[in-house]
């Protein structure tokens, strides 16, 4: 009997395409709207249009090596290895292929090679964040001041930024500023005598990695939705379920099971159960999905099992509890109110749409004793290599709001049936 | 088949201020078809749920064969079946899906269940029909599985609130003669509450009939007649609509309960009046031409009216 009275529910709810629309396709739309939407500032490799850098050289480099090697020889005798040497510290082509030209750089800067005639085109036009002039003799001028005692001027080139687009010109000004540095380190060095033949130039290497300051798993804004959306999607079950139970009032079907010998708190039990196994089934297919779709880990899948069973357990207390209300007050009115009002309160205070944890310790903890807010802590403690100890607090909160929903809900419930 | 009498006694119901039922004093032998006839608002919904132990009552008994089952309705619950007003049914549902899973919470066995939603189906005349949703039946239909969920336990005793509310003639009829091979093939007990007076009267054996939470009349339909037995009801047709006539019809101290239907106006009289004369008279008067009169044995509508002054579909 109670078995049917749970099987009548979830056959009830599966045959609901609104209810179905509101808990499984909205939360599923949402992640993949807020996943892509929030993505790129969330985890931090915004995807903003590809900084655009024009270079224009008077020169060609190679040429003014090889006119700096002839008046460098006619001083010094001038072997392979040097040659070898002063070909990788090229300044233009260091700046060209190790500074703007290496990979990871590559990934958001474009370098376009102009002629000199186009200069003027391209600083009017506006098309480019940066243009780099490389002037006449620059190459020549530098290997001088680094290897010609009698050189005492550093060349310089010039740098047009974009300042209409104040982030990119940061970024340039950030780079360019390093290799600036580098440049002028050379020519210090250069200057005091310090290179020699035997000196060899160590390649530049930038790389980055993206890392928190705890080291711990990076959250993406996917995995970060995916809890968020399932767990305030939940919330909205218990209503529903609480509206069908008043439906089953309203309609005297209550009263039928009742006279079946049916005691109220078994049928109370029955909804309590019915919601679990649906709240189960609700964030199980939310998480298929984005493991699915956003290849969230989900390592050590007992102890995700674990956090989905204890808030499943509170959305049945509150799907009860709701339920005990409007049957007591005769009208759908604490369901109505709980989904139209409570959701939305519970869902911003448990982070739901942003982690408000930094906002303040209090609201912190206060998210922390909403069901959906615990619920989300735990899978993201999970999702960071959490362990049991990790989500000891978290289970313990859900336990005793489970508690509480559940006791009110039997203590309120009315004990008969009768008129709607 | 039903051995106990079913008794309510001094039941009394009372929300804030307002008496819903009132002092109301009722029996059904088993076999019996007792109607409950008043009209809306009159408590018999309130009184059926005492009856069915859905409700408290604020003061009264309600007795199985002396046992009181208002404060151990056990017995009562496992040989009544209720058929609400309301249609208590999942719309998306099939029919049989409703009988198994009703009868699933009354924990009948299986294969037992199996043979009663069979039996059930036909009874009700859905068996052709119980592979589709209910929320896709007529009005009837719903209506006959709103019985046949109560029929599915076999009750002895069965009370139908207002089972042919808002559905077509066909529908209708296949309910009260559901409702009549009940009675005569399975020896159910039923207690009909209507505000129908001819399905009560087709129906019941007995009636009692309610206002304002209380029982104004109770007997057989011939006692409950006998009511008005010194009078007798006229219905007479004139040839217009005279106002001024009507008027002076109700004016006068030989005739009572003049009340006015399309063309046609009656009015009770005493048994032994000769009322002729005073109707020529005033056709006369208000140069109106009678184009027929007829002489009409009481019904409970009329003894409803005579009772309580109104009628009972206000």
């Amino acid at each position: 009997m109670f078995l049917s009275l749970i099987k009548k529910q979830v056959k009830l709810f599966l045959r609901s395409p609104s209810e179905l629309l509101l808990l499984l396709a909205m939360p599923v739309g949402l992640i993949l709207i807020l996943s892509f939407a929030l993505g790129s500032i969330w985890d931090g490799n915004s995807e903003f249009k590809k900084i655009e850098v024009a270079v224009v050289q008077h020169n060609d480099e190679v040429g003014q090596m090889e006119e700096f090697l002839n008046t460098l020889s006619k001083r010094i005798p001038v072997n392979d290895l040097m040659v070898q040497n002063i070909e990788e510290m090229l300044p233009v082509s260091t700046l060209l292929n190790q500074v703007l030209g290496n990979p990871e750089a590559q990934e958001f800067i474009t370098v376009t090679q102009l002629e000199v005639n186009e200069l003027e085109l391209a600083r009017n036009n506006g098309k480019y964040n940066a243009i780099i002039e490389i002037p006449e003799g620059f190459t020549v001028d530098y290997l001088s001041s680094l290897f010609l005692e009698d050189e005492e001027d550093i060349p310089s080139f010039q740098v047009y930024l974009n300042e209409s687009e104040q982030t990119t010109s940061v970024i340039l000004q950030n780079i360019l500023d390093y290799y600036q540095y580098q440049y002028s380190l050379f020519s210090q060095l250069g200057k005091n005598q310090l290179f020699t033949e035997e000196i060899s130039v160590p390649t530049l290497d930038l790389t980055s990695e993206i890392r928190t300051v705890a080291s711990k798993e990076h959250i993406t804004s996917s995995t970060y939705y995916t809890f968020s959306m399932s767990v305030m999607f939940i919330l909205f079950l218990a209503s529903t379920i609480a509206s069908q139970a008043y439906l089953e009032k309203d309609s005297h079907i209550f009263d039928r099971i009742l006279l079946a010998q049916v005691h109220p708190l078994v049928y109370l039990a029955s909804i309590v159960v019915s919601t679990i196994i649906l709240t189960m089934l609700q964030i199980g297919i939310l998480f298929l999905f984005s493991y699915y779709v956003f290849k969230i880990p989900f390592t050590n899948l007992l102890l995700y099992l674990l956090i989905t069973f204890m808030v499943s357990l509170v959305i049945g207390g509150i799907s009860a509890l709701l339920s005990s209300l409007n049957y007591r007050s005769n009208s759908a009115t604490a369901s109505n109110l709980f989904s139209n009002a409570f959701v939305a309160i519970l869902a911003l205070l448990g982070g739901s749409f942003f982690n408000i944890s930094g906002l303040s310790p209090v609201l912190a903890e206060i998210g922390l004793w909403t069901p959906n807010g615990a619920a989300l802590e735990g899978y993201l403690r999970l999702i960071q290599d959490g362990t049991i100890s990790s989500i000891q607090q978290i289970l313990l909160n859900l336990g005793i709001l489970a508690f509480v929903f559940i006791l009110l809900a039997f203590l309120l419930f009315p004990k008969r049936g009768g008129l709607a | 088949m039903a051995k106990s009498m079913l008794e309510v006694v001094n039941l009394s119901k009372v929300y804030k201020k307002n008496k819903a039922v009132d002092q109301v004093n009722f029996y059904i032998e088993p076999g019996e078809i007792v109607g409950l006839l008043g009209p809306n608002g009159a408590g018999k919904s309130t009184t059926i749920a005492m009856i069915s132990t859905l409700i408290s009552p604020s003061a009264g008994d309600v007795l199985l064969q002396n046992h009181n089952v208002i404060k151990d309705p056990t017995k009562l619950r496992e040989i009544l079946g209720v058929v609400p007003q309301e249609i208590a049914l999942y719309g998306d549902f099939t029919a049989r899906e409703n009988l198994e899973f009703f009868g699933s919470v009354h924990k009948m066995p299986k294969k037992l269940l199996k043979e009663r939603i069979e039996v059930v189906l036909k009874q009700i005349g859905l068996e052709h029909e119980h592979k589709k949703l209910v929320k896709h039946y007529s009005g009837g239909m719903k209506r006959r599985l709103n019985i046949g969920v109560a029929l599915l336990h076999e009750p002895q005793y069965l009370i139908m609130d207002e089972p042919t509310v808002g559905i077509d003639p066909q529908s209708r009829n296949h309910i009260l003669e559901t409702v009549k091979q009940l009675n005569q093939e399975m020896k159910t007990a039923i207690i009909y509450t209507s505000h129908y007076m001819e399905e009560v009267e087709y129906l019941c054996n007995r009636i009692y009939i309610m206002d304002k939470g209380r029982i104004i009349a109770s007997g057989t339909k011939e006692e409950i007649k006998s009511i008005l037995s010194s009078e007798k009801i006229i219905v007479v047709k004139f040839n217009r609509h005279s106002n001024s006539l009507i008027k002076e019809l109700m004016d006068q101290p030989l005739l009572s309960n003049v009340s006015v239907k399309e063309s046609e106006v009656s009015f009770t009289v005493a048994k032994d009046t000769n009322f002729l004369p005073l109707l020529m008279n005033l056709c006369d008067q208000y140069k109106v031409v009678l184009n027929s009169f007829q002489v009409e044995e009481p019904t409970l509508e009329d003894v409803f009216l005579h009772l309580t002054g109104r009628a009972l579909r206000n």
